[in-house]
C-alpha cells in the first residue's frame, strides 16, 4: 500500500516538478512571482484538447504544438507586459501577472465555455506485481521526466542556458560580461510558459479541462518553489518530488477535500521554519 | 567602567563562508572608534549582527553587560543602538519631519520639538515639508544622521558616513559626531576614507577576510605592515 | 477649499440619508452593494495600500462574516444587527490565525499565501457540511430589510473611511506606511514591523467581516461559491488601485467609478467581467500605479489626506 503511494506521489511529482521549475525560472531571473503561470498551463492543455478533438492527434505528440506556441506566447508577454515591472516594487509584478491571469482565464471562458472537457486517450493501468498505476499517470511523468531533463540540459550545456543561469544569479555582472539581459529575461519566460505548456497538455488526459484548472497548479507551483528554495533550480525538482509524495501520502489519511489545505498548511509551515527553502535557495 | 559593546569570538556565515570569523571586540563608553578594512572583510555584517539584522551563528553580543545577539532590530534599537546604511535609507514618502516622528513613542509634541531642534541643528528647517525622496544626496544622509539621534541612543553605529558627502558638509557631520562622544555617547563607524578614520577616531579596528587584523590608535594602525598588506597587497 | 469639500460631503451624507425615503427598492439595494464595495476597497486598502503587503484572499473575510452571521441568524436565531457585528469579530480572529503565522512572511511570500487561503476555506466551509450546509448552501428566514441593511452598510462604509483617515493621520499610519517603503529601515529605527502588520491586518479584516454578514442577510442565502469567490478580491483590488491605494478617498473614488460603470455598462457584458478587471489592473499597474488619487497627489503635491 504505501509503496504505490510513494510511487504515485513520484509519479504525481514529476509534473509539478517541470511546472515549477518553469515558475522558478521566472523568479530566479526577473524576480517576478507569475501568478498567470496556471492559466499558461489551462492554455496548454486547451490546445492539446482542441487538436484532439479536431484532428485526433495523439496529446502526446501536441506537446510539439503546445510548447512552442505558448513558449511565444510568454514571450510576447513579457515583451509587452512583463518588462515593465521587472524593477518595480514586488506588488506591481504580483498585481500585473494576477491581472493577466485573470484576463486569460475569462477569454478562455469566452472562448472555449466552462464546459468541462476531457481528453479520453490513455486509460487503464500498468500491472506490476502488486502495484498498479494508471497509464495516462505513468506516461505523463516519463514526458515530463524527458521534457525536464532537456530543460536541466539546456541550463547546464548551452550558452544561452548558461548565460540564463549567470543573470539568475547577478544580472548586473551578466551585463558587464556582454549578456543581453533583455533577451534573457524574455527567454526565460517563453521557456517557462513552454514547460507550463507541457505540463497542460500532459495533464489533459488526466483531469477534467476548464478555464479556471491552472489556479490549483499556480499555487502548487510556489509551493514547490518554497520547498526546494526560490532560484533553485534542482531545488524545484525535488520539492516537486516531495510535494507529489507528500500529497498522496495525506491521501491515505484524509480525504482528497483536505488534501489541498495540506498542501497549505506545508507552505505555511516550510516559509515560517525554513524561508530560504529545504535546500539551499538564495534568499529573495 | 564596563565597556558598553562587547562582542566576543562572533562568527557569522553565508553559506559555505564566514563573513566574520571570530571577531571579538570591546568598546568602551563616550569613544570614537573606526572600523576600517578592504572591501569584503566583514565590515557591514558585523554591523548587521550588532544591529540584531543578522543573527550570528558563534559568539557573543553584549551591550552595557546584556546579550542582545538573539534580539529583533526594533528591540535592540529601543536599548539604545542607533545605525546608518551604507546605501541611504530614509522613507522617500515621508516627510523629513515625518522621518524623524515615526522613530518615535513618546508624546506628539515632544517628538515634534526634538525633531524641530535637530532639524535646525542640521540646518534643514526649511525642508521639513518636503518629501524625503525629493532631497539631495547630502540632504538625505543628514536626514538619517538626525533620525538616528531622535531617542537619544547611548550608542550609534554610521556605516559609511563620509560616502558621496561634500568637504564642507562632510566636516559639520564630524563636528557633530565629535559633540556626540562629548555628550558621553560612542560612536561605532565603518568607513574608507582614511582622512576621517584618521582624524577622528580614537582607536580604530582593522578587520580583514572577517578577522581582526590589528587594533589601536590611528598612527599605530597606519604604521603597522600588516594592514598596509591587508590593503595594498604584498 | 477645505471648507467646500465639508460642505459638499456634509450634503452628500444628508443625500444618501433620505435617499430611501425616495427611492425605489432596486435603487435602495444598488446602493447598498455600492457602500459595501467601498468598505471592502477601503477595508482591503488599510493593509495592502498603507503597509504594501498585498493581501489576495482578502474576500476570505467577507465569507467568514457571511457564514458567522449566517449561522447564528439560520441555527441560532440571532437578530442581524448582533450577527452581522459577531461576523466582524469572527473576522478578526481569523486575522490573527492567519496573520500570526503568515506576516511574519516577507511580502512576495504573504502574497503567495493569501492565494491559497481562499481555496482553503472554500474546502474548509464544503467539509462541515452539518454547520454550513455545505455545497448545498445556507437559507437563511426571509426578511424585507433592505432599508435597515442600507443604513448599516453606509454606516460601515464611512465608519471605515473615518478609520483610515485617523490611520493616515497618526504616527501609527506613518509606521504602517514605513512598512511599504523600507521595512528593514522600519526595523533597525525601532518599529515592531509585525506587530504593526498584525493590526493593520486585524483592522482590515472587520470590514469584510460585518459587510459579508450584511450580504448574506440581504440575500438570504450562502453558498461557498457566492461568499469566497476570487472576483470579490480582484473587485476591491481593483477598486482600491484605480482610486489610488495608500490614500483616503482613493478607495471610494474607484468603488463609486468602477461600480457605476458595472452598473450601467457591463452588465450587459457580464462575461466580460474578469476580462476588463484584468485589463485594468494591467493598466493601472503600468500606466499609473498609484491610482487617478495618487497621481493626482504627486503632481499638485497634495496632502496626505487626500
Amino acid at each position: 500500500m504505501v509503496g504505490q503511494v510513494v510511487i504515485s506521489g513520484l509519479l504525481a511529482g514529476s509534473l509539478y516538478a517541470m511546472v515549477a521549475l518553469g515558475l522558478g525560472l521566472i523568479f530566479g531571473v526577473m524576480r517576478v512571482l507569475n501568478v498567470a503561470h496556471g492559466p499558461i498551463l489551462m492554455l496548454g492543455a486547451y490546445t492539446t484538447f482542441w487538436l484532439f478533438h479536431w484532428f485526433g492527434l495523439s496529446p502526446y505528440l501536441s506537446l510539439l504544438v503546445s510548447m512552442p506556441v505558448l513558449f511565444v506566447v510568454g514571450v510576447v508577454l513579457q515583451r509587452l507586459l512583463v518588462r515593465r515591472v521587472v524593477d518595480a516594487p514586488e506588488l506591481s509584478s504580483l498585481l500585473l501577472t494576477f491581472g493577466v491571469s485573470i484576463a486569460i482565464v475569462n477569454l478562455a471562458q469566452l472562448t472555449f465555455t466552462s464546459d468541462l472537457r476531457s481528453v479520453e486517450y490513455l486509460t487503464g493501468s500498468f500491472i506490476l506485481g502488486p502495484f498498479a498505476f494508471s497509464k495516462a499517470r505513468v506516461v505523463a511523468c516519463l514526458f515530463a521526466v524527458l521534457i525536464t531533463a532537456g530543460a536541466f540540459w539546456f541550463l547546464q550545456k548551452t550558452r544561452l542556458g548558461k548565460a540564463l543561469r549567470a543573470v539568475s544569479q547577478s544580472r548586473e555582472v551578466a551585463q558587464v560580461c556582454g549578456i543581453n539581459v533583455q533577451r534573457i529575461h524574455m527567454l526565460a519566460f517563453g521557456v517557462a510558459s513552454a514547460l507550463a505548456a507541457a505540463g497542460g497538455s500532459l495533464v489533459a488526459v488526466m483531469v477534467a479541462i476548464q478555464p479556471e484548472m491552472g489556479q490549483v497548479y499556480t499555487f502548487k507551483a510556489f509551493l514547490v518553489i518554497v520547498l526546494g528554495g526560490a532560484g533553485n533550480y534542482p531545488g524545484a525538482l525535488l520539492g516537486g518530488l516531495l510535494l507529489g509524495l507528500v500529497e498522496q501520502l495525506s491521501s491515505l489519511f484524509l480525504t482528497t477535500q483536505v488534501n489541498e489545505a495540506v498542501a497549505y498548511i506545508l507552505l505555511v509551515l516550510v516559509l515560517l521554519v525554513r524561508p530560504t527553502g529545504l535546500l539551499k535557495g538564495r534568499a529573495s | 567602567m564596563a565597556p558598553i559593546l562587547e562582542l566576543r569570538a562572533v562568527v557569522k556565515r553565508f553559506g559555505g563562508v564566514a563573513a566574520v570569523n571570530g571577531v571579538s571586540l570591546s568598546l568602551e563608553r563616550a569613544r570614537i572608534y573606526g572600523l576600517i578594512g578592504p572591501n569584503g572583510s566583514g565590515k557591514t555584517t558585523l554591523f548587521n549582527c550588532i544591529t540584531g539584522v543578522d543573527q550570528a551563528d558563534e559568539g557573543e553580543i553584549r551591550f552595557k553587560g546584556r546579550h542582545i545577539d538573539r534580539l529583533k532590530p526594533h528591540q535592540i534599537f529601543h536599548l539604545g543602538i542607533g545605525r546608518t546604511f551604507q546605501v541611504i535609507r530614509v522613507f522617500p514618502e515621508l516627510t523629513a519631519l515625518e522621518n524623524l516622528l515615526v522613530v518615535t513613542t513618546t508624546g506628539y509634541d515632544e517628538a515634534r520639538r526634538r525633531a524641530q531642534e535637530l532639524l535646525e541643528f542640521v540646518k534643514l528647517e526649511r525642508l521639513a515639508g518636503e518629501f524625503a525622496g525629493n532631497l539631495s544626496y547630502g540632504q538625505q544622509k543628514l536626514v538619517e544622521f538626525i533620525r538616528v539621534l531622535m531617542t537619544d541612543p547611548e550608542m550609534i553605529l554610521l556605516d559609511e558616513p563620509a560616502a558621496g558627502v561634500n568637504r564642507t558638509l562632510l566636516n559639520e557631520l564630524l563636528d557633530a559626531v565629535r559633540r556626540l562622544r562629548d555628550q558621553g555617547k560612542t560612536v561605532l563607524l565603518v568607513e574608507h576614507d582614511m582622512k576621517v578614520v584618521m582624524g577622528l577616531c580614537e582607536t580604530v579596528f582593522v578587520l580583514d577576510h572577517g578577522e581582526k587584523l590589528a587594533e589601536g590608535a590611528p598612527g599605530v594602525i597606519q604604521a603597522d605592515e600588516r594592514v598596509i598588506e591587508a590593503y595594498f597587497g604584498r | 477649499m477645505k471648507r467646500a469639500f465639508l460642505v459638499a460631503l456634509a450634503v452628500t451624507l444628508v443625500a444618501l440619508a433620505v435617499y430611501p425615503m425616495h427611492a425605489t427598492g432596486y435603487g435602495v439595494r444598488t446602493m447598498l452593494q455600492l457602500f459595501m464595495w467601498i468598505a471592502l476597497a477601503q477595508s482591503w486598502n488599510l493593509i495592502s495600500g498603507l503597509t504594501g503587503y498585498v493581501s489576495f484572499g482578502h474576500v476570505a473575510f467577507f465569507g467568514m462574516g457571511a457564514y458567522t452571521a449566517g449561522i447564528l441568524i439560520g441555527k441560532l436565531g440571532w437578530a442581524w444587527p448582533a450577527a452581522c457585528l459577531a461576523g466582524g469579530v469572527m473576522a478578526m480572529v481569523l486575522a490573527v490565525v492567519i496573520g500570526w503565522p503568515c506576516l511574519r512572511l516577507k511580502g512576495p511570500y504573504f502574497a503567495i499565501a493569501m492565494l491559497g487561503l481562499n481555496e482553503v476555506l472554500r474546502v474548509i466551509v464544503s467539509y462541515y457540511e452539518g454547520l454550513t450546509g455545505g455545497g448545498n448552501g445556507l437559507s437563511l428566514p426571509t426578511l424585507h430589510a433592505s432599508v435597515p441593511i442600507y443604513y448599516a452598510m453606509g454606516l460601515v462604509a464611512l465608519a471605515v473611511t473615518a478609520l483610515t483617515y485617523r490611520i493616515i493621520t497618526s504616527r501609527f499610519g506613518l509606521r504602517l506606511m514605513t512598512i511599504r517603503e523600507d521595512e528593514v529601515a522600519a526595523e533597525a529605527m525601532g518599529i515592531d514591523t509585525f506587530r504593526h502588520k498584525l493590526y493593520a491586518f486585524l483592522l482590515s479584516a472587520v470590514g469584510p467581516g460585518i459587510v459579508g454578514g450584511l450580504a448574506a442577510r440581504d440575500q438570504g442565502y450562502i453558498e461557498p461559491l457566492s461568499v469566497f469567490p476570487l472576483i470579490t478580491t480582484i473587485t476591491m483590488i481593483v477598486m482600491a488601485l484605480f482610486g489610488g491605494k495608500g490614500t483616503i478617498w482613493g478607495p471610494v473614488l474607484g468603488a463609486v467609478v468602477l461600480f457605476t460603470f458595472q452598473e450601467l455598462v457591463w452588465a450587459h457584458f457580464i462575461y466580460l467581467h474578469q476580462l476588463f478587471f484584468g485589463a485594468i489592473i494591467v493598466a493601472v499597474v503600468l500606466l499609473m500605479p498609484r491610482g487617478i488619487l495618487g497621481v493626482l497627489q504627486q503632481k499638485y503635491n497634495l496632502p496626505r489626506t487626500i
